[in-house]
């Protein structure tokens, strides 16, 4: 990772863009081989769109009107179409695709994003096929941005990782030390920074229980987050 | 907001193809129009007061190019040889016709005198097929002022179009 830059944490924008630039790196260094295919498409739809653009664009300007009028009608029409396959692409077939790749040994995965507009959530369908299977399977997940941003706008890779890996199979058999159990991803340290008048006896109730059992998972989140769940109960 | 400079080269071309798409698409859309109205100029802005009332400075013209067989009281745009901008006025005569080349003599509403002293030298009449962008067909008022804006300005043209670039280039809203 590059020096960490900081956001702001109320741009929905930036808490999803910086998320997913850091998916094909972490991904990258467990030694997965990313595939382009899908940009390498959606690039040379538009290219190709914007250079008949472009030659039209420069023959209107070294002919005129009445020399090209015969070949614009038909430019315009290519152009529009492939426009439309270019927008069908990014829309229907990419619809949010942020990685595809495939790992030595753990199979093929394929991740899209989304969030909601004004919802600080980050959706993400990861779609895998193990080594020796065919047949791909799909797990949608769910998690606040809040999970992987300290409050003044820095990205925490590792809670990022940590959830990546206890969720998704293959990330989890290629990044085996960043699997945790269910105790752990954060929650225990959440509780503690969140003490109020409501779950400071539940809070005390985990600390004892948590002391006399060594709880050594909690210690690599740092970082507020993780579901509300046990708040609730 | 990322620098470019860190970027992955996909990533770059990505962003620099939102920006010559969002040109292009603005390009080929007035192409269009131009197929459609076979105007090579599909929309005029009114640079005078010279058609006042009936168009004011920076009303947007919609041309049609389609009904060669122009009658008099149209209005039509036009171009003089040797000449950039383009004359918006009224057809107040007309010669020819049918198998001979229609010519037009046109008047602006809000001059005293027809148009002979603005054609090129010698010339007395438009020659409809040759000289006549197309007949306006629509049009909005006011909406084209920051054209006239942009032609008596020229440095906010650069500034606007630098700034979209800036623009479309930092932003993945």
């Amino acid at each position: 990772m590059t020096a960490p830059t900081k956001i702001a944490v109320h741009s929905l924008a930036d808490l999803k863009n910086t998320t997913d630039d850091h998916l094909p790196q972490y991904l990258h260094n467990l030694k997965f081989r990313q595939i382009h295919r899908s940009t390498d498409v959606r690039l040379a739809l538009g290219y190709s769109a914007v250079v008949i653009a472009g030659v039209l664009f420069y023959f209107d300007w070294k002919f005129g009107w009445d020399a090209t009028k015969v070949y614009t009608a038909p430019a315009v029409g290519v152009y529009f179409i492939l426009n439309g396959l270019f927008t069908w692409w990014v829309w229907w077939v990419e619809a949010g695709l942020v990685y595809e790749g495939e790992g030595k040994g753990v199979g093929k995965l394929r991740l899209t994003t989304s969030t909601q507009k004004h919802i600080p959530v980050y959706n993400l369908v990861a779609t895998f096929s193990l080594p020796g299977t065919t047949l791909p399977q799909t797990i949608t997940l769910r998690a606040p941005f809040t999970r992987w941003f300290t409050s003044d706008g820095y990205f925490a890779p590792k809670p990022f990782q940590q959830w990546l890996a206890s969720e998704i199979p293959v990330i989890g058999a290629a990044d085996p030390t960043n699997v945790v159990e269910e105790i752990g991803r954060g929650s225990e340290t959440e509780r503690v920074l969140n003490a109020s008048g409501n779950n400071a006896i539940d809070i005390l109730e985990q600390l004892k229980k948590g002391a006399s059992a060594g709880a050594p998972q909690a210690t690599g989140a740092g970082v507020g987050g993780g579901s509300g769940r046990r708040r609730k109960a | 907001m990322l620098g470019v400079a860190n970027m992955q080269p996909r990533q770059l071309a990505t962003q620099i193809l939102n920006f010559a798409l969002v040109l292009s698409t603005a390009f080929m859309l007035w192409k269009g129009l131009s197929v459609a109205s076979d105007s090579p100029s599909p929309i005029v802005v009114v640079l005078s007061g010279s058609m006042e009332p009936a168009f004011q400075r920076g009303d947007l013209l919609f041309l049609w190019n389609r009904w060669q067989d122009t009658q008099i009281g149209e209005v039509v745009v036009y171009n003089v040889k040797d000449r950039d901008i383009p004359i918006v006025h009224r057809v107040v005569r007309r010669f020819g016709g049918g198998k001979t080349p229609l010519r037009l003599l046109t008047k602006g509403d809000n001059n005293a005198a027809d148009d002979t002293e603005l054609y090129a030298p010698g010339q007395s009449h438009l020659t409809r097929k040759d000289d006549v962008v197309g007949s306006v067909a629509g049009f909005i008022p006011f909406v084209g002022y920051v054209t006239i804006l942009l032609s008596e300005y020229p440095w906010l043209k650069q500034a606007m179009l630098g700034i979209m670039g800036l623009m479309v280039i930092l932003q993945r809203e």
